[in-house]
């Protein structure tokens, strides 16, 4: 006569480790099989997800050395206060307006330039000059001495450099001692 | 101290702050391409020539400049060896990333941490008969002629240097000197990049080499591009 065996509270734990054990070993297994996966698609060339990416770098390499610069050309256009290219520029000191111009036009880079400030008002002890600078890189010093042709009107030669990176706006700093500085920030033609 | 001297002292402080300010962005990609193609503890001697090359290059421009004075007619005349140069330096730089990336069979180019396997290599070797280091001596050379806009800036206050001396074998020397110095500031910077490049926990990650490699490629393409647009 067979007995009708009910399971004890100590069979269902037996029973729920031995299914908890399965269960855990075939998740193991998942785990191992989904990181040995990854690690075949990450480290052997030609697998899929390392096909996505390279393709992914290479839209990140993108984005970073594209539109950071042309983010910057663009934040820098709308900075710029100087239609050089067409006319000269005037900005005001204390007591003393600054006319700012650059011929001949249009303004190219790596050409002979000549830089003419006109000050009318109150004139400086000293004779004023240029630093020539990218608002967006450091190009190193770049000075235009002027010298005084008489009547507020100084003159002096110089050359605006090229950047291989492609930004075209430059920013021109005109000091005048004791009386403070003017900038002028324009676009120049490659 | 002479007007010449402090002129010395203002070009070393330039390139030296213009290195880590400009140099560091604009051709660290080149340091980086060439460092990872080299063994991790050999990297500061091909570094060094590279450098050497480079500022043997922009003394020989400061002298010129110094004699003649005239920046806007020997730029003009260079152009197109520098646009060569650009285009030249980005199909390397590309050409270098696939070689590490192992995406092509062309080995590590100008290095000597792998065994030369790649048909490149082993023809560059060939080809030169020397050791892969000594290469960088002419490599920084060729590489001194890129276009870059802070040593323009140099060669400007260069020329304009010469221009006031009256003695133009003084005015070459000066121009030389100048732009030697110029060229040494830059060099601690772009030293510090091939180090960090040579650390050994990042070459020890294949991933990250890999990833090196891509973006050795993307800035290889970037440099094609703005030499053909130069």
């Amino acid at each position: 006569m067979n007995k009708i065996h009910c399971a004890t509270p100590k069979d269902r734990i037996s029973f729920y480790h031995t299914r908890g054990a399965a269960f855990n070993k075939h998740r193991n297994l998942e785990v191992r099989m989904l990181t040995s996966g990854l690690r075949k698609a990450f480290l052997k060339p030609g697998e899929g997800l390392f096909r996505i990416l390279f393709a992914g770098m290479i839209l990140l390499s993108m984005v970073i050395y594209g539109v950071p610069a042309q983010g910057a050309e663009k934040g820098h256009s709308a900075r710029v206060n100087c239609d050089i290219q067409h006319t000269s520029c005037t900005r005001e000191l204390s007591d003393t307006r600054v006319v700012f111009d650059i011929t001949p036009k249009p303004v190219k880079a790596m050409a002979d330039l000549t830089f003419r400030i006109t000050l009318t008002g109150k004139q400086p002890e000293a004779a004023p000059y240029i630093d020539l600078g990218m608002p967006g890189m450091q190009m190193g010093p770049n000075r235009v001495p002027l010298e005084s042709l008489g009547n507020g009107v100084h003159e002096g030669s110089g050359i605006i450099v090229r950047c291989p990176s492609g930004k075209k706006i430059w920013k021109a700093t005109v000091m005048v001692p004791n009386m403070g500085a003017a900038e002028f920030i324009f676009d120049v033609i490659y | 101290m002479s007007s010449i001297e402090t002129l010395y002292i203002a070009f070393f402080t330039t390139g030296f702050f213009v290195g880590f300010g400009h140099c560091m962005g604009m051709c660290g990609p080149i340091v980086v391409s060439f460092s990872l193609n080299l063994r991790p503890k050999g990297v500061m001697a091909p570094n060094l020539l590279y450098h050497a090359g480079r500022i043997t290059t922009y003394a020989v421009l400061g002298g010129v400049m110094g004699a003649s004075g005239a920046f806007t007619r020997i730029t003009a005349g260079i152009g197109g060896l520098q646009k060569g140069v650009m285009i030249f330096t980005g199909l390397m730089i590309i050409v270098m990333g696939l070689g590490m990336s192992g995406w092509a069979p062309l080995g590590r180019i100008f290095g000597d941490y792998f065994s030369a396997q790649g048909a490149i290599h082993r023809g560059f070797r060939k080809l030169s008969g020397i050791q892969a280091t000594a290469t960088y001596l002419p490599l920084g050379m060729l590489l001194g002629l890129l276009p870059c806009g802070p040593v323009y800036t140099a060669l400007v206050a260069a020329a304009r240097a010469g221009m006031e001396i009256q003695n133009s074998f003084k005015a070459v020397l000066v121009g030389m000197g100048l732009m030697a110095v110029f060229g040494i500031g830059t060099v601690p910077a772009l030293l510090m990049v091939a180090r960090l490049t040579g650390m050994g926990w990042l070459r020890s990650r294949d991933m990250i080499y890999k990833i090196g490699a891509v973006l050795m490629m993307a800035m290889g393409i970037y440099f094609v591009v703005q030499g053909i647009r130069f």
